[in-house]
């Protein structure tokens, strides 16, 4: 049975590293506050609502990603995609808090852990993926959905990079090294990114072709059309 | 689409996940879990039998509540709860996410950004 479904419970990391990450998790969040209210306006409350609610019953399906190993989607890039960075915390922040103390998803002790892992690093790791890449990838949506696809990739190994990060200060490897825990680590969630990012870029295309204006990564715009400037290359 | 119909689409799409496609996801251990899992042999139930692994040093979650591990505790079926657990849910995170932004959004002295 998964009672853990990739949140940290608690006995995992000690007590002074969770508290620490505790601590580091209400500053960031209260910086997201800060800057996502001067972005935020009354039209955006339901579109951030539904994402949050719809991350929470995205992150409760998990699917095989290796023989014995399942992974489900965290939702940094998905949130990012639609919301921006400091929405899209704030979005992550809400599901792994619900997790933590409704659903006995990932332990209270560990929750400053988890927020920093799945709703910081997660989203801002993706965030800077998805706005560099659509820098220099062409705004049609085969470049939309690449750039969500690397943005997910890069959260969710990122995210479990935070993993080892707060492991190595206040974990104890037993039975095994702890470059062979990173290494299956690091390596599952690899392909569990694979997975998170079919579905984000999946979810972020179908949302730009009914609403792109409600796609924060495009700024408001449009998708262009394949053949707006292509014609010549498809002819 | 209509800002309000894109949203009950979402949150129907939401409610079907969370009621209903839950019930076919996969229960074995995922990626953090089976990482501490290494050095362990788990038996059919997904239980530690033998080893010696991260995750025996895991300890009780200090609320578990009747809807932990996304099932409802006072029901016999488990199927029924896990899929009225995750409809709960999805109504929580929702009403708690749109409380929350209806405060964020609301701009403090300016008398509100009217159109």
């Amino acid at each position: 049975m998964s009672d853990t479904a990739l949140h940290i419970p608690n006995g995992i990391i000690g007590i002074p590293t969770s508290l620490g990450f505790g601590l580091a998790a209400v500053l960031a969040v209260a910086a997201c506050v800060a800057a996502a209210r001067r972005g935020l306006d009354d039209r955006l409350v339901p579109l951030a609502g539904l994402a949050t609610a719809f991350i929470f019953a995205a992150q409760m399906l998990n699917f095989p990603i290796a023989a014995g190993v399942s992974g489900h989607l965290v939702g940094g890039a998905l949130a990012a995609a639609l919301l921006g960075p400091w929405l899209g915390v704030l979005c992550l922040t809400v599901v792994v808090a619900v997790q933590a103390l409704l659903f006995a998803d990932g332990g209270v002790t560990a929750l400053g852990l988890n927020i920093v892992n799945m709703a910081v690093i997660s989203t801002v790791a993706a965030w800077a993926v998805i706005a560099l890449a659509l820098k220099v990838l062409p705004r049609t949506r085969a470049g939309l959905t690449a750039a969500v696809f690397a943005g997910s990739v890069v959260s969710v190994v990122a995210a479990s990079a935070g993993f080892l990060l707060q492991f190595a200060l206040g974990g104890e490897p037993i039975g095994q090294s702890f470059a062979a825990i990173a290494a299956a680590l690091l390596g599952t969630h690899v392909l569990i990114g694979v997975g998170e990012a079919a579905i984000s870029a999946a979810a972020v295309t179908a949302v730009a072709l009914t609403r792109p204006d409600l796609v924060h990564a495009l700024n408001g715009g449009r998708l262009d059309q394949p053949g707006d400037g292509l014609a010549k290359e498809t002819a | 689409m209509k800002t309000s119909r894109f949203v009950l689409a979402g949150l129907t799409i939401a409610l079907v996940l969370a009621g209903g496609l839950v019930l076919y996801a996969s229960s074995e251990p995922d990626g953090l879990e089976s990482a501490m899992l290494e050095g362990c042999r788990t038996g059919a139930d997904g239980e530690i039998s033998g080893g010696t692994c991260v995750a025996q040093q895991e300890a009780d979650h200090e609320i578990g509540g009747p809807l932990a591990d996304y099932g409802m505790s006072f029901l016999d079926n488990d199927t029924l709860g896990g899929s009225l657990s995750g409809i709960a849910g999805v109504a929580l995170v929702l009403a708690v996410a749109w409380g929350l932004f209806t405060l964020l959004a609301r701009k403090r002295g300016t008398g509100g950004e009217g159109e």
